[in-house]
């Protein structure tokens, strides 16, 4: 009799719950999505203007194995087929991280396969490699989100090095506060562009917080204030206020700082490939301006759909699936780490 | 039968493993270590030590609370997860009624006492007629002086078990309102198994996708929303 051979390649099944999505995902190989099931929350958090740690926390116990099951139908996959169990375990909302972090541990232990922790950042730099099958480090990640904003040098699929962060407020963050300023609803990134595209983006001039040159920091608190005082003066004056023009206005002093930095990082780090990861690689505008920078300097630009830009667990499976090659795993202690550097080992 | 238990509803982390009414192994820790980091290393100690593995598990048992929020979901996370993954039942055990559980002898009222912060606490209370437990009064939070000026006026012997925490005021625990001694005092994993293993019995297993924590109380930010806004969302 001939043995019967396994014909797939290795199968990760990974499990994302560090804000407010529930998401369990297979990934084979590290590039092929054999499912992506995602749970949103964003209904249930849109009265409060904002995610709430301690309601996310309580969907996702209700929700992490729901999904889970999904995720195996869909995939058509047992958990006996599975190779090893991924999971976030930081940064992000330390309740969220442990439903997700407790789940994955009763998984990897009950099935007897490697448990492998994975930084939610470094998960949103790779979901670049499910997108582009062709894509291989070195390059540059701009990572924005509404909790990051960071140029990151990924060196090969093991070593990164942050070129710099945010000192204050992330971009996603500064998108979230202008919406709530102009009275419109959460999560504020998809409306303030939407109203953007309505608007005149060189009404207001808006400061273009650069810092110093050769530094890769960001700050969006003073663009953030910046509008509330516009927005506040222009109230008190009793002058009107055209919205949209807000909206262009800062979005385009925002996009701009992302973007010069960025240019400035690919020249330092002498590279030819950038990638855009994160919530905010959503903005349709952000991708454009980078296409344009990136094809005046002959470098190659790749982005994720927008379904991979949101929090997923199939970017978290493709970082394990490498991590897993490098036999780096993680013991039963795995803790949830709400402020979890990156690149640090 | 071999059924993994476990209680993290507290800042006590215990997990034991019971087989056929016969406590094979059981593990109890105070220590400064979190639930998430203690609970899987300490669930494979106690398979270790009883020479056992996880596919030697018939049935899983967990604490439900109310409690730590966020002690109750690692508990929880755990044991609903272990279950699916070994295809196993599981009894989801309210953390007040495992505590009464703690001391089932007739003659004795059972009060458990859980932090339920600011003062007050989680409490019930049960009594044993010939090893059937019966709930006198089900959860409810109050403070905890208040608690135990009830219970002295109730006039009958009454045994408080729990969460030190709770207890703000030890010294006021005299005459027919006692507390039990540390050894019968805390959540024992032991417990919840042992109350699992009776509802087992009568096939009365929870569906280990519905299973959910008892909070009792709601998430803070909804309780305020609704002061602000009345009830209807």
């Amino acid at each position: 009799m001939e043995e019967q051979v396994k014909q797939r390649g290795k199968l990760i099944l990974a499990i994302e719950t560090s804000c407010d999505e529930t998401s369990v995902a297979l990934v084979e190989d590290g590039r092929k999505i054999r499912a992506n099931i995602i749970s949103s929350q964003v209904p249930l958090h849109r009265k409060y203007g904002g995610v709430v740690p301690e309601i996310a926390s309580r969907k996702h116990i209700e929700n992490v194995l729901p999904v889970l099951e999904e995720c195996l139908t869909e995939a058509g996959v047992t958990l006996d087929d599975i190779d090893g169990i991924g999971v976030t375990y930081g940064p992000g909302l330390v309740g969220a991280l442990l439903v997700g972090v407790s789940a994955a541990k009763a998984l990897a232990f009950s099935l007897g396969v490697p448990l492998i922790g994975v930084h939610h950042l470094e998960g949103h730099i790779f979901a670049n490699f499910l997108e582009n099958e062709q894509l291989e480090p070195p390059f540059v990640a701009l990572v924005v989100s509404g909790g990051h904003t960071a140029l990151v040098h990924v060196k090969d699929y093991s070593t990164f090095e942050l070129l710099g962060e945010t000192r204050d407020d992330a971009v996603g963050e500064a998108f979230d506060k202008v919406a709530r300023i102009l009275g419109l609803p959460y999560p504020g990134g998809p409306e303030v562009e939407r109203l953007a595209k309505e608007g005149d983006p060189d009404a207001i001039p808006f400061p273009k917080a650069l810092c110093e040159k050769g530094s890769f920091e960001f700050s969006f608190s003073g663009l953030k204030s910046a509008v509330l005082n516009y927005h506040n003066s222009k109230k008190m004056k009793n002058e009107e206020i055209n919205p949209a023009d807000v909206a262009a206005s800062f979005q385009s002093a925002a996009l701009d700082v992302l973007v010069a930095k960025t240019m400035q990082a690919m020249e330092v780090c002498g590279v030819k490939q950038l990638v855009l990861a994160g919530g905010v690689a959503a903005n349709t505008m952000l991708r454009e301006k980078l296409t344009e920078a990136a094809a005046q300097k002959g470098i190659a630009f790749s982005y994720p759909n927008k379904i991979l830009c949101t929090d997923n667990a199939a970017m978290i499976a493709c970082r394990a699936h490498y991590l897993y090659e490098e036999g780096r795993f993680a013991d039963l202690h795995l803790n949830g780490v709400p402020s979890l550097p990156l690149g640090k080992r | 039968m071999m059924i993994l238990a476990i209680d993290t509803s507290t800042r006590v982390s215990s997990v034991a493993l019971v087989e056929d009414g016969r406590v094979v192994a059981e593990l109890n820790q105070d220590t400064r270590l979190t639930h998430s980091e203690r609970l899987m290393p300490q669930i494979k100690q106690l398979l270790d030590m009883a020479e056992k593995t996880s596919r030697d598990l018939t049935a899983i048992a967990v604490s439900i609370g109310p409690g730590s929020f966020t002690g109750l979901r690692i508990g929880m996370a755990t044991a609903k997860t272990m279950a699916y993954a070994l295809r196993i039942p599981i009894v989801g055990v309210p953390t007040l009624d495992a505590l009464a559980w703690n001391c089932p002898l007739d003659g004795v009222h059972l009060v458990p006492m859980l932090d339920a912060q600011k003062g007050n606490v989680y409490t019930a209370r049960y009594r044993f007629e010939n090893g059937e437990m019966i709930v006198e009064e089900s959860a409810v939070v109050r403070p905890f002086t208040e608690a135990v000026e009830q219970l002295r006026a109730f006039g009958e012997p009454c045994l408080v078990v729990g969460e030190r925490q709770a207890i703000r005021d030890a010294s006021i625990l005299t005459g027919n309102v006692r507390q039990a001694p540390p050894h019968l005092f805390a959540p024992r994993a032991a417990s919840v198994a042992l109350y699992a293993e009776a509802r087992l019995a009568n096939g009365q297993a929870d569906d280990v996708i519905e299973l959910e924590p008892l909070y009792i109380r709601r998430a803070e930010a909804e309780v305020l929303w609704e002061k602000r806004h009345g009830k209807q969302a």
